[in-house]
């Protein structure tokens, strides 16, 4: 249970940049998410805080402890694989008694966290049982048993619910985060999916092209991204390019002409002061707009209903507004279908739910 | 895909030719061993080989050498397979392609350049006496002494490609998160390679090992060239001479079958793979990171490398030089050299017949795998009939039964009053031949047009039959040249090693003008004169001939002709 500190880490694979002068800290207990697209570099960045590999330069410390240059064996981080890596060669206690029998835990005691730890994960009395008879489900429980049997000090997650069915991920899910919190574990979970890094984290960083975009709460990061990339990547957005316009008499918002009209919402961060003249875009999440009233803000978009698609627990339009800007909305517990039928629209939506980003 | 009833027919079709000319050899062999000339049953004649001292001597020795061949080829195949897999180094692919050079040297040819250069007036005693270090009067007989370890060593280099390239194969198809899970529970390094890399590679290791170890169980051609008498293949070689009424050859054969099975029987069930969990270490989750050693370290590892690989080369070099040689005695190396041999092997009467011969036998053979080959894979890998996994197994049994078992087998089974005395038609032995080679080298074939099939999506030939053209013409038009390159490769390395055949030749041809050229080259080396020179040249010819083949096959299949020999 320590912080983790990665300062300047740089890692180049032949000629390409897999890591760029990237640098997080991470609090001691926390459950912290490295979410970007494939090939960002996130799994590249967890191996280097497991020690697999040595970066090219930069350095990461656990607590005071500079670990940069320690090897796997001794960094004391528990791990669970993408492809589990559970060894087939050996059954599912002495897969998870192994990294105790390293530390040289007494036999006896051995047995006994043996058992307890699978039956935290509900496997109980399947420790004879072969790799290779185990459903994927249960093999994903073993690596879970097996990396935190040791009690590590750091706790890295490498996609494990990628091979997972849906109703499972969900699950295990709620498990992870639970057996996280009980052992107090600073854990990092590198995923590709959105939903889990803000279903679970307690922090994340979005990555891209080896570089860390915006680290902040899933609130923050959903709500606030910093940049395109981050607004596109964690959920569905529109962005509207626009001309930043007069100063909005309100503390901190700003107008921005499109071709929708003018509309008023707030910039990206604090270190970002549109001025006047500035190309800009704007981002807006579908479920932000809405077709009610909405007090205390000007922003209105009138359209008629292009198309309009049925989800169950909602539906998504997609409408047609003035000056050819298309919009995607979408409406929760819908009570009846609006039909393309031409009829103008009115939609609203707050200055809080309008980003303006650099463009 | 629906099977028609053509393919229905092929299937039996197949099924009947493993049935007669697989099967029953070796029962024909079996009954042979139980049966007296009178028709009763008996265990005496297998008993008989335990009890008699020279036949036990001979079967205790082919154990040994078996077994010290085997341990010779892990000393030297697991250390480097382990480097190539794992680390760079300069020459890192030339040399592990020159790994692989041994294969396609005979080493029944080796063994005449190891005669020339370790006999009593051979290259290593004329150096020791040159340098002082022998009396030139009282030579010492390397191979009068230990027949055995010369016969060792030829097996050791001859052998040790097959375990390097299924070990390497099971290092490479190791997944790494399986080692760096390890590590990240606290193991190190060396400890991880005990605990987790040595039992998933088990299984690898024991494959190349059995082979390793069957085949140098019934290597019949080293020790004939060593004139070493005391080994089960060479004695039953010799005994063919009185095969009529006479039991006990094939109470031999019976006794090395059985223990040939046995060992394969005891490995598959020891290293199966479900033993190791299914799959061994599995299908590589992630790409390896190669190691880049330091330059120092590296070149100690391409030294390596390259003594093992001149070493291996080191007895056909003796061959060529042999040849090269216009009077080669007492000398480290020939006084004076000559092309003369190499044009009187190409003019001597029996050396011209024997390559003709050969090429007759080998390209028929290999036409005849190629039909079977093709036939068989794509039954296993495309279709659902009953039977495909035997007919599976079946073509890949011939791996594990010693050529001298089968060859033995035919004759058997061809004999005067027997079913199948037609096969011998006269006493021409072409027929078996043919059979008895193609049999032999059907499993190359086989692997080779089932990873073609495999790779080639099923749906391509759906839609060329989707757009009207008829199974055959789909097949025709579409499968068959996609997997051709495969199929070339095969093909290539069947033929080789039919060129190249010992056990089958030798007990098969028996009169001077069926000779194929490995007997050829065995009867030349027991004559007088320039014999062994006119013997050595032509061996030199067949390695080139080899060589240029195999390097033909190993361009068309890349990277997958390790595959092959696993």
């Amino acid at each position: 249970m320590v912080s983790i500190s990665i300062l300047n880490l740089t890692k180049r694979f032949a000629r390409q940049t897999v890591l760029n002068q990237v640098s997080l800290e991470i609090e001691q207990g926390e459950l912290f998410f490295l979410l970007g697209p494939s090939g960002c570099g996130k799994t590249t960045l967890l191996r280097h805080i497991a020690g697999f590999y040595e970066p090219d330069s930069g350095q990461i410390f656990f607590g005071p402890h500079d670990v940069t240059n320690v090897p796997p064996h001794e960094r004391h981080t528990g791990m669970m694989f993408q492809s589990y890596a559970l060894w087939p060669h050996l059954n599912v206690n002495e897969n998870v008694a192994f990294g105790l029998e390293e530390r040289s835990v007494p036999k006896s005691e051995i047995d006994h966290m043996v058992r307890d730890a699978l039956e935290m994960v509900q496997l109980d009395g399947l420790g004879k049982r072969r790799i290779a008879q185990l459903s994927g489900g249960q093999q994903q429980r073993v690596a879970l048993a097996r990396a935190l049997v040791i009690r590590p000090q750091v706790f890295l997650l490498d996609e494990p619910l990628s091979n997972l069915d849906a109703k499972l991920r969900l699950e295990m899910r709620s498990e992870i985060r639970r057996l996280c919190k009980q052992f107090g574990l600073t854990g990092i979970y590198v995923t590709h999916d959105r939903e889990e890094a803000l279903a679970m984290g307690d922090r994340l960083a979005v990555m891209d092209g080896g570089k860390i975009m915006q680290v902040g709460s899933p609130m923050e990061v959903y709500r606030h991204p910093a940049n395109q990339m981050v607004a596109e990547f964690m959920g569905e957005t529109n962005l509207i390019p626009g001309t930043v316009g007069r100063p909005c008499s309100r503390e901190g918002l700003h107008d921005v002409e499109t071709a929708a009209g003018v509309i008023r919402g707030r910039p990206s961060g604090d270190d970002f002061i549109p001025v006047q003249g500035q190309q800009v875009l704007l981002s807006i999440r579908p479920e932000a707009l809405t077709f009610g009233l909405v007090g205390d803000t000007p922003n209105r978009f009138f359209g008629h209903v292009a198309s309009a698609t049925y989800l169950g627990s909602t539906v998504q339009y997609q409408m047609e507004c003035a000056g050819g800007v298309t919009l995607k909305m979408s409406e929760l517990n819908p009570m009846f279908l609006r039909e393309p039928d031409g009829e103008q629209l009115r939609m609203m939506v707050s200055t809080r739910d309008v980003v303006i980003l650099r463009r | 895909m629906k099977a028609g009833n053509g393919l229905k027919a092929l299937n039996a079709g197949l099924l009947a030719f493993f049935a007669i000319f697989f099967v029953l050899p070796i029962l024909t062999t079996v009954k042979g061993a139980f049966f007296g000339p009178d028709g009763s049953f008996s265990m005496e004649f297998v008993l008989e080989v335990f009890a008699n001292p020279i036949y036990g001597e001979g079967l205790w020795n082919s154990l040994w050498l078996a077994a010290w061949s085997t341990v010779g080829c892990l000393v030297v195949a697991l250390p480097l397979s382990l480097i190539y897999v794992r680390c760079d180094y300069p020459g890192r692919t030339i040399l592990n392609t020159l790994m692989l050079l041994p294969m396609v040297l005979p080493p029944f040819v080796g063994a005449i350049g190891v005669k020339a250069m370790l006999g009593t007036t051979g290259s290593l005693n004329s150096l020791l006496s040159g340098l002082g270090l022998m009396d030139s009067s009282q030579p010492i007989d390397w191979l009068g002494h230990s027949q055995m370890l010369g016969i060792v060593i030829m097996n050791v280099l001859h052998l040790y490609p097959i375990l390097y390239l299924n070990v390497a194969a099971a290092l490479g198809n190791l997944d790494p998160t399986l080692e760096e899970a390890a590590a990240n529970l606290g193991c190190p390094p060396l400890k991880q390679f005990f605990r987790i890399t040595i039992p998933l590679i088990m299984p690898g290791v024991f494959s190349g090992g059995t082979i390793t170890f069957i085949w140098a169980f019934t290597e019949l051609g080293v020790p004939l060239v060593f004139e070493y008498d005391r080994v089960t293949s060479v004695q039953i070689f010799n005994s063919l001479r009185d095969l009529s009424g006479n039991p006990f050859p094939y109470a031999l054969v019976v006794v090395m079958l059985t223990c040939t099975a046995l060992f394969f029987g005891l490995s598959k069930l020891l290293f199966n793979p479900s033993a190791t969990g299914g799959g061994g270490g599995g299908r590589a989750s992630m790409g390896r990171e190669i190691k880049k050693l330091p330059a120092s370290t590296g070149t100690l590892c391409a030294l390596g490398f390259l003594s093992v690989i001149m070493l291996a080369v080191l007895p056909h070099a003796g061959v060529v030089l042999l040849s090269l040689a216009r009077d080669w005695y007492g000398s480290v190396l020939p006084a004076d050299f000559t092309m003369a041999h190499f044009q009187g092997a190409l003019g001597h009467e029996l050396t011209l017949r024997a390559v003709s011969n050969s090429l007759k036998y080998a390209s028929l053979a290999t036409f005849l795998d190629l039909v079977i080959g093709i036939g068989i894979a794509y039954i296993v890998v495309r279709t659902r009939l009953p039977g495909r996994q035997f007919l599976d197994a079946m073509s890949m049994m011939p791996l594990a039964v010693p050529g001298l078992v089968m060859a033995f087998g035919y004759l058997a089974m061809s004999r005067e009053g027997g079913w199948f005395h037609w096969l011998r038609i006269g006493e021409d032995p072409v027929v078996l031949l043919i059979i008895a080679y193609s049999i032999r080298r059907l499993p190359y074939v086989v692997r080779a047009a089932s990873a073609g099939l495999q790779q080639v999506s099923p749906a391509l030939e759906e839609a060329a039959q989707n757009l009207g053209a008829t199974p055959m013409r789909a097949l025709q038009r579409i499968t068959l040249p996609l997997v051709a390159p495969n199929l070339i490769a095969g093909g290539l390395l069947a033929f080789s090693f039919a060129m190249l055949e010992v056990s089958d030749s030798m007990v098969l041809a028996e009169q001077t003008r069926h000779y194929p050229i490995t007997k050829a080259i065995y009867s030349l080396m027991a004559s007088l004169g320039n014999g062994p020179s006119l013997a050595a040249a032509l061996g030199v010819w067949a390695m080139i001939f080899l060589g240029v083949t195999m390097a033909g096959a190993s361009i068309l299949l890349g990277k997958r002709l390790g595959t092959l020999f696993r």
